[in-house]
């Protein structure tokens, strides 16, 4: 039915193999940790799609494990909990899901919930991607633009003749524009 | 601008919230004052306070005002903290009077340096550092496991060890270090990192910034680093090998004499004869806990014998290959629970004294020590290095050389911890006795 991975987290026997046989039913491919430190080396050997991440996970502070996997981007955290009142609200604003599951969990509502974060985490990780790629080529457009500045100064040129010159340097050197650019700026 | 200036605007441009103010007490544990940034000024005028009487082998309560002075050559960002901003800069520790504590691990080697610096030589190091990478258990303690039971998950082998490692070197380049290897080693989940070679108090403080770093990435990729040196029997320990060289104030290498048979300058043998004659002595610095002295056994490409020699690697000293600019001596002892800063104010400190007396070395051995039976060491007159903490400290008691380079109070205060060490192993029953003698008697 699907191809995502989701790793269960949860120092709780039966409830990682309540929600791990849950989703089995929906093809998901699966993969379970007992405790902080074996959830962050399942992670970062798999990469799963979603991680179902109990808040009283043993031998860490699961807010601390959800935020280095995060952080790292090995993955996305959905955070489930026996009790509200365990849950940071501040925190969980951080995240990339700001939602979380109350147990007992319901069939469906895992159901919708899973597939809904893996669908928000991929939309999410897509626009993250496309911002780093915008910002630094953002980044490049500047340091061209100072480069010019730099060459019109020095050569008398005009802008345009400016942007040829670094142009035939680039083709020259084999070399991308921000990095010529780089090169002039830096003297 | 002056220096502190500078920094102030670089740590409000770096947006840097948090400062840990970083010193390391003798036992070679880091410790912090964290302040925000708002309190830098006051830190960079030394007017920083802690409790000295709360430091582990510093003052006795009634004169516990210590101040810390920071040194700003080593302001450094850390890499890996997200939430907020966090940055360090390694401190000296001053008394209340305003005089450098004589406590500080960090002063003692200063003042050894500032010997070699009046002879005319300045002190370089290059440090190979081993660690192992364990796995934690559920509760989150460090077991010894540098695997997951693969049957229980369906995991891709996947290296996570060394994904750590690349990690490691990662932030440690974003932290100013010139990375030279990083490598697996002999024994299963263990790893080596070498850095560029340094001035001996860079390198120490290197060693103590390497030492934070493996540890954090470690815990982010899920697994346990440790320093210890023999976390396992029947397997390799680490080590923490010394490369040292002498350099003149001019900028030449004065360990390297082409006239030389092997190459090496007087001065190169009168240090390396210092540093052999008072091996015994600076052992219990170099290797400072009980558990160093099992890795210091036949077999494990650990020294054992106090020799040198310019080809094999069984010696306690071995000269690399390499010359002309790059001669150095290897010390092979030191293993990484020791404080560096002592550790090499005690090592600097013996070679000095053999240049000072112009001592000269023993002749080089060139076979196998491991293979060399009794009465050939005894005809060569080569001795051991102690075979326990208790031996090491009494070696240290008796070498004046090796007490100067620490000073009285550091002298005093490490004895005493060394020898409670001793004596607490001593009384515990371990389980090799219980599985030897519980059936046997």
């Amino acid at each position: 039915m699907n191809n995502y991975s989701v790793l269960v987290a949860d120092s709780g026997e039966t409830s990682r193999k309540h929600i791990y046989n849950l989703l089995m039913k929906r093809g998901y491919k699966l993969y379970q940790a007992t405790d902080g430190a074996g959830t962050i080396r399942i992670a970062r050997s798999i990469n799963p799609d979603l991680i179902i991440m109990d808040v009283d996970l043993w031998g860490c502070n699961a807010q601390e494990i959800a935020r280095i996997i995060e952080e790292d981007r090995l993955s996305t955290v959905l955070f489930i909990t026996n009790s509200v009142n365990k849950i940071n609200n501040d925190m969980l604003k951080q995240m990339n899901i700001y939602a979380y599951l109350l147990k007992p969990i319901n069939q469906e509502q895992l159901y919708q919930m899973v597939e809904f974060s893996i669908f928000n985490a991929k939309k999410i990780s897509s626009l993250s991607k496309k911002i780093e790629k915008l910002e630094s080529s953002l980044e490049g457009r500047k340091k061209v633009d100072r480069a010019k500045g730099i060459l019109m100064d020095k050569l008398k040129v005009t802008e345009n003749e400016a942007y040829m010159i670094l142009r035939r340097r680039s083709m020259d050197k084999c070399k991308s524009m921000e990095e010529v650019a780089e090169e002039i700026i830096k003297g | 601008m002056n220096s502190k200036a500078l920094l102030l605007e670089k740590a409000r441009e770096l947006e840097v919230e948090f400062i840990h103010l970083q010193f390391t007490d003798i036992l070679g544990v880091m410790k912090n004052v964290s302040i925000t940034i708002e309190q830098l000024p006051k830190a960079l005028d030394n007017e920083i306070m802690f409790d000295g009487s709360s430091v582990d082998g510093f003052v006795r309560i009634e004169e516990s005002d210590m101040y810390l002075a920071p040194d700003l050559s080593t302001f450094a960002v850390l890499p890996w903290a997200n939430n907020y901003k966090e940055a360090r800069i390694i401190c000296d520790v001053y008394d209340s009077s305003g005089t450098p504590f004589e406590g500080c691990p960090r002063n003692a080697l200063k003042k050894v340096l500032k010997e070699a610096n009046d002879l005319g030589y300045i002190l370089n190091v290059g440090p190979e550092c081993e660690f192992f990478l364990f796995h934690t258990d559920e509760a989150g303690e460090p077991s010894l496991k540098t695997h997951d039971n693969a049957g229980y998950f369906d995991l891709a082998p996947a290296d996570l060890g060394g994904n750590a490692r690349k990690d490691m070197t990662l932030v440690l380049k974003q932290m100013g270090f010139e990375i030279e290897a990083s490598h697996h080693e002999v024994a299963p989940g263990q790893h080596e990192i070498d850095f560029k070679y340094a001035d001996a108090l860079a390198t120490a403080d290197n060693i103590m910034t390497f030492k934070t770093v493996v540890r954090t990435i470690a815990q982010r990729h899920g697994l346990h680093a440790t320093f210890m040196p023999k976390p396992k029997y029947g397997i390799n320990g680490s080590g923490m090998h010394i490369n040292m060289s002498l350099q003149t104030l001019e900028g030449k290498n004065a360990f390297y004499d082409e006239s030389d048979e092997l190459k090496l300058s007087k001065a190169a043998y009168h240090f390396l004869a210092g540093v052999l004659k008072h091996a015994k002595g600076f052992a219990a610095i170099t290797n400072p806990t009980v558990n160093s002295y099992k890795r210091l056994v036949p077999g494990y490409e650990a020294p054992v014998l106090i020799a040198w020699s310019a080809s094999n690697r069984s010696p306690l000293i071995r000269i690399p290959a390499k010359r002309g600019n790059s001669t150095r001596i290897e010390l092979r002892n030191p293993d990484p629970s020791a404080n560096p800063y002592l550790a090499l104010a005690a090592i600097l400190k013996a070679g000095l004294e053999g240049i000072n007396n112009s001592i000269e070395p023993p002749a080089p051995v060139s076979s196998n020590l491991y293979h060399m039976d009794k009465a050939e060491m005894e005809e060569r007159g080569i001795e051991g290095l102690p075979v326990n903490l208790y031996e090491a400290v009494q070696c240290l008691s008796q070498d004046e050389v090796v007490k100067e380079a620490l000073g009285k109070h550091i002298y005093e205060k490490f004895a005493d911890a060394a020898l409670y060490e001793w004596n607490e192993y001593s009384r515990y029953v371990s389980q090799w006795e219980i599985d030897r003698y519980l059936k046997k008697f």
